[in-house]
């Protein structure tokens, strides 16, 4: 083996100093993996901040914009990942095709294929239920999908990361950090799920130029899908952001609320189907919702327990999954678990 | 020694079993480690302990008979039941109408301006007076429309509101007692007595003419009273037996006694030229029911216990293969487990030990996907036949244990792990050819998978859900089940034919994908080619990738 | 092929990501002994190793091991036993079970698995903790069962990248002999480092990378030899720096003297060995006390420093 040495590159000049060229042995981005053999000491002079501490509102606007901003632009925000903001984008469309529809039925004029149009897609007390509480494609494929995306990862990435440290080793407690996640996630769901209702109704009385009857006949309805939909949004944040705080991955409570939503459905409609039974419907989000929902908008029920079964399931779902929260939170150890 | 350098006696086939023997191994024990593993299992088999639960309280229950054509009520609570009533031509909704009731004939009214307000008699009284009565009928009932006093339900009046028709007036068709023994009435009755109508008030009379008596028949006897009448061949069969799609004895059999919601009467609906009748069509080969046509009212009420117990009891078998182990089993076990069989090796940092080994890439995917899969069907193979044991016990049927069963528990069980190892292949290769969008793609499909398994659960021919695994896979349970229990198509057409409720005919429908033969067989053979052919191009990609991947 | 190939050979290999280099233009031999491999961060070391490895493909020119091309083949890992830098394990398996499922990935049947475990394990010095869990290992233990992983099977070639990387001083030592031990039992065994002294006390073959190039292949000595036109120093301490230094500089091969600090004087000569056959007769000739002699350049630092065109 000792044959003549190889110095072909000891002829040049390596100006650089080692480690640099760095790069080519983790060329994925990860940091600080290894020691920097060179190092460099800085000046270091300590100024003491005498400025006095915003209010706690601010503290928690912060918070929230943080997540809420992020899907604009994740330059200092939170990061969604790109899929998820198309995701999004998909949703919202796709949940104000009526709008679209209904913009074709003005444009097609009295009678013909407009009037089919408007009748179809206008105002009336189902479409507006189902515009926030159809079962499809609206709570299969939509709803559920854009929760599992925007809820899955809010508190199960910091606790992978550990960058909820960020938050405790400043002037925020615990209560202020759930509170702001849980509201970020809610208006996120809520700018899909109830602003695209409310720009569907509006849209239909500004297309068909509607007059003062038709919003006194209709306002009650719409107030009642209003509240069915905040209700939907405030059930599924409650439900995801829990999943979230018990899941150390972003999939996992993503599927975990997927798994929730659709297999109390389909076991319910099971037992329904076979046993003639709709009491686990109980069981059910979904259900529970579109049941309250049918007596908001005033529409018939289909389910043959009582509304009061419902409400109550709802409500425990919310405080259950509430409970869970904030006893996972305020056990969330700062550190990378 | 090949060129390579390779052994090939002791590599290629003695060695191979061994390190796939390892990996595959190593595999199940890491997912054992994962406490997810066991809260998804867990969850799995809560979900069949609760379907259990309830398939055990229907059992216990026992099959109640259906009036599966509903003329056993008595709307108008004369005691006559609407079949009884409908074969004297009388109406269930007019109390005072009911075989053998007899002519009302007007006899004479008191009405608001008249000087003598005092009557008496044993007569048809309807309208508003004090009654002092020797007898009273409290037989002569009616429904809710008849304004006929139920004399059962009789109170006292509530004399400390002030006086009778003055400062209070009872519920119309009732009566109240009053302390001295007389009543108040408002509404119709039959009795004898001193009758005085208070002033400004109205009462008629009149007496009932040709009345006969008509025994009343027992509601049961309205129930299951139209059996099924086939000789097991095919052609045209079937008896009327309770003579109302003939209208056999029927005093009055005109369609414009049926009330609105009724069928008009057809009595060759299935159009053969034989009026009640039921067209039994055979398959030729096999000698199966395959087809069902009836006319309106022929066997349209038969025995419940002899059929819908055992329809209920597949549909349970059905409804859960399909919902429970398909679709739900099928589709979660895989978004739980498999996606991370590869990715969770390459973000942890373990996955150099593996791939420093003497183990093609390819074969590494092939053996994770296996070692995944010896979990997840072994999951699967004891739920089903834990599921079998159960139901095939405590199922309907003369037998000790149902060992016809066993067959569709086994289909439903081989359904299942072909369906988690298409998904299984999918969400693995989506995981290793995206490692950065893999995760929300499969959440998406995940999405996808499911509407369309819902879509075929609805519309078991609908064109866009063969895009999707769920489909092939409820398609498989469809076919095997026919192949299993090859009556089932009869059970079906029995059902929508007779009205039976029994929900088989949602639940199942004749395998779809048969090449046009309606040939179970090859519906089998069509959802497993489609199901392996997802899994083995799946690893297949994934193999090639991830072969071809520079590992950072 | 009448003889063996070697176990690691490169031609011309290169491989970059994108833009940047990770190895240029490297063409080298190993086969036998312990080599160290080494270079400061970024030198392409963690590149070398993983293509070995098959874990990259090179842009250019060929890799083979055992003369068989670990990209396309997964053969010649038969003979090859990698411990990688990356600390996870799997945590949940005890030490002894870990060996042995990774024994079976190399083939081998339950029983065999078993046996070779044991006797690696023991062979580190991990049999009394064999049945605990690795999770629950020290960072020595840890390293240690790392490298009989990669014995277990019995390898011909055994590549270490890192493995003295955040040990202690026991660890350290205890790693070192186990290297020594195998370059002794005629294994081929690569060992990676950029700390210097570690690679000193295990061996003097050594290949240096440096920005992806190599720099230098073979004894650490002999290199050092060959590179003749750098002055190569020699420190003594001693009472009088400046008398000693009247004294040596009319001697042949020295050149140049420097007094670096109070105490203590260095000489430059352009051959070291002649320079150290005069210099203890000089020494006792001129009767001053010296108290000890230093090859400060006789190090990897300075090498490197010297091969990278430093000083």
């Amino acid at each position: 083996m000792k044959q003549g040495v190889d110095i072909s590159g000891g002829n040049t000049r390596m100006e650089s100093a080692f480690g640099s060229g760095d790069g080519d042995d983790e060329a994925s981005a990860s940091v600080a993996q290894k020691a920097e053999v060179k190092g460099s000491i800085f000046e270091q002079t300590y100024r003491p901040w005498r400025g006095s501490l915003g209010p706690r509102w601010v503290r928690n606007y912060a918070i929230f914009r943080h997540h809420v901003y992020g899907l604009f632009s994740s330059k200092g925000h939170r990061y969604y990942h790109p899929m998820v903001r198309l995701t999004i984008l998909i949703v919202f469309l796709f949940s104000l095709s009526p709008v679209a529809m209904l913009f074709l039925a003005s444009l097609g004029g009295q009678g013909g294929f407009g009037e089919v149009l408007s009748r179809m897609w206008g105002i009336n007390r189902y479409n507006l239920w189902g515009q926030v509480l159809g079962f499809f494609p609206r709570n299969l494929c939509m709803w559920p999908l854009l929760t599992a995306l925007v809820v899955g990862g809010m508190i199960s990435d910091d606790r992978r990361n550990g960058t909820s440290a960020i938050y405790f080793s400043r002037p925020v407690n615990r209560t202020d950090y759930t509170a702001m996640k849980y509201l970020s996630s809610a208006v996120v769901l809520g700018f899909v799920i109830v602003f695209s209702y409310m720009v569907y109704y509006t849209s239909a009385i500004i297309l068909n130029g509607e007059g003062w009857a038709f919003l006194i006949d209709t306002l009650p309805i719409f107030m009642g899908g209003l509240l069915a939909g905040i209700l939907l949004v405030l059930t599924y944040t409650s439900l995801g952001l829990a999943l979230s705080s018990i899941s150390q991955s972003r999939f996992f409570a993503a599927v975990a609320f997927l798994a929730v939503i659709y297999g109390t459905k389909m076991v319910a409609f099971l037992i329904e189907s076979t046993f003639e039974s709709s009491i686990l419907y109980v069981l059910s989000p979904y259900d529970g919702l579109a049941h309250i929902g049918q007596w908001l908008v005033g529409i018939e029920s289909n389910y043959d327990h009582p509304l009061a079964f419902s409400i109550v399931s709802i409500l425990l779902i919310n405080f259950l999954s509430l409970a869970l929260l904030t006893s996972r939170v305020s056990s969330l150890e700062v550190t990378r678990e | 020694m090949d060129a390579q350098g390779r052994d090939l006696a002791e590599t290629v086939w003695t060695r191979i079993d061994r390190k796939a023997g390892a990996v595959i191994e190593l595999t199940i024990r890491q997912l054992r480690h994962k406490i997810s593993t066991w809260v998804v299992l867990a969850l799995g088999t809560m979900l069949m302990v609760l379907l259990l639960a309830f398939y055990i309280d229907s059992i216990r229950d026992g099959f109640e008979s259906i009036d599966n054509d509903g003329d056993s009520v008595d709307e108008d609570r004369d005691g006559y039941p609407l079949g009884q009533e409908r074969k004297y031509g009388t109406s269930d909704w007019d109390g005072e109408q009911f075989p053998g009731s007899g002519t009302f004939v007007y006899e004479g009214e008191i009405d608001w301006n008249d000087e003598n307000r005092e009557i008496s008699g044993n007569k048809t009284w309807e309208g508003q007076a004090y009654l002092d009565p020797s007898w009273i009928d409290t037989d002569y009932k009616g429904g809710q429309w008849d304004y006929i006093i139920d004399w059962d339900s009789v109170t006292s009046c509530p004399e400390d509101q002030g006086e009778a028709f003055m400062d209070w007036i009872p519920e119309w068709s009732s009566a109240c007692q009053l302390q001295d023994g007389t009543y108040v009435t408002n509404g119709k009755f039959r009795a004898e007595g001193n009758l005085t109508v208070p002033l400004d008030y109205y009462l008629s009379w009149g007496f009932v003419t040709g009345i006969f008596d008509v025994p009343k028949d027992p509601k049961e006897m309205y129930i299951d009273e139209d059996d099924i009448d086939w000789d097991g061949n095919g052609g045209s069969q079937g008896v009327d037996d309770d003579g109302d799609c003939l209208r056999v004895g029927w005093v009055s059999s005109s369609d414009q006694d049926m009330m609105w919601w009724e069928e008009p009467h057809n009595p060759d609906a299935n159009r053969n030229g034989i009026q009640c009748d039921v067209i039994w069509v055979m398959d030729p080969e096999t000698g199966e029911v395959i087809y069902i046509s009836a006319d309106s009212s022929v066997d349209e009420d038969p025995v419940d216990e002899n059929y819908v117990g055992e329809a209920s009891h597949r549909t349970f078998v059905i409804a859960t293969g399909k919902i429970a182990f398909v679709l739900l089993l099928g589709l979660f076990l895989p978004l739980f487990l498999s996606l991370g069989l590869v990715r969770d090796e390459t973000e942890r940092g373990t996955l150099h030990y593996l791939l420093s080994k003497p183990i093609h890439r390819g074969e590494f995917i092939l053996y994770r996907v296996l070692g995944y899969l010896a979990v997840v069907s072994a999951f699967i193979l004891i739920l089903s036949l834990f599921m079998a044991l159960i139901t095939s016990v405590i199922g309907p049927g003369d037998s000790l244990v149902r060992i016809g069963d066993f067959p569709v528990w086994l289909g439903i069980a081989v359904a299942t792990i072909l369906v988690l190892a298409a998904y299984g292949s999918l969400f693995n290769t989506i995981g290793l050819l995206l490692p950065k969008y893999g995760v929300y793609l499969c959440i998406i499909i995940g999405v996808w998978e499911f509407a369309m398994g819902f879509t075929t659960l609805i519309s078991p021919s609908s064109s866009i859900a063969t895009i999707s695994v769920s489909h092939w896979g409820l398609h498989l349970i469809d076919s095997i089940v026919l192949v299993s229990w090859p009556d089932t198509l009869q059970f079906s057409q029995m059902s929508s034919a007779f009205g039976l409720e029994t929900g088989l005919e949602w639940i199942w429908s004749p395998p779809v994908h048969t090449l046009n033969s309606s040939n179970p067989y090859l519906g089998i053979l069509t959802s497993v080619t489609m199901l392996s052919v997802i899994s083995i191009s799946m690893i297949g990609i994934g193999s090639a990738v991830f072969s071809k991947r520079e590992i950072m | 092929m009448t003889s063996e190939p070697p176990a690691v050979m490169l031609e011309s290999a290169s491989k970059w990501y994108g833009q940047v280099i990770g190895i240029n233009d490297v063409s080298l031999a190993i086969d036998g002994g312990v080599t160290g491999v080494l270079g400061p961060n970024g030198a392409g070391k963690s590149t070398l190793f993983k293509l070995l490895l098959g874990r990259l493909r090179p842009s250019q020119g060929s890799v083979r091991l055992f003369g068989i091309d670990p990209w396309e083949s997964t053969s010649p890992f038969r003979r090859v036993g990698y411990v990688s830098e990356t600390e996870p394990l799997y945590e949940w398996m005890t030490g002894l079970d870990f060996l042995v499922t990774m024994a079976r990935l190399h083939g081998m049947t339950r029983e065999e698995a078993k046996e070779r475990a044991e006797h690696v394990l023991d062979f580190v010095g991990l049999s009394d903790v064999r049945h605990k869990e690795v999770g629950k290992y020290s960072k020595g233990m840890r390293q240690r069962v790392k490298i009989a992983h990669a014995l277990v099977h019995d390898p011909d070639l055994i590549i270490l990248d890192e493995p003295l990387h955040g040990c202690d001083p026991l660890a350290r030592t205890s790693i070192m002999s186990v290297i020594r031990e195998l370059g002794n039992r005629g294994k081929t065994v690569i060992v990676s480092s950029h700390i210097l002294e570690e690679i000193e006390r295990i061996t003097e073959q050594i290949v240096i990378l440096h920005n992806g190039r190599l720099l230098a292949l073979g004894n650490l000595h002999a290199i050092r030899g060959l590179l003749d036109k750098h002055p190569h120093r020699i420190l003594l301490e001693t009472e009088a720096p400046r008398e000693l230094a009247k004294e040596l500089i009319t001697r042949k091969p020295i050149y140049g003297v420097r007094f670096p600090e109070e105490g203590y004087l260095e000489i430059q000569t352009s051959d070291l060995s002649a320079a150290h056959e005069i210099l203890p007769e000089a020494i006792v000739e001129s009767g001053i006390k010296v108290t000890s002699v230093e090859n400060p350049d006789d190090n990897l630092d300075s090498l490197l420093g010297y091969l990278v065109g430093g000083d």
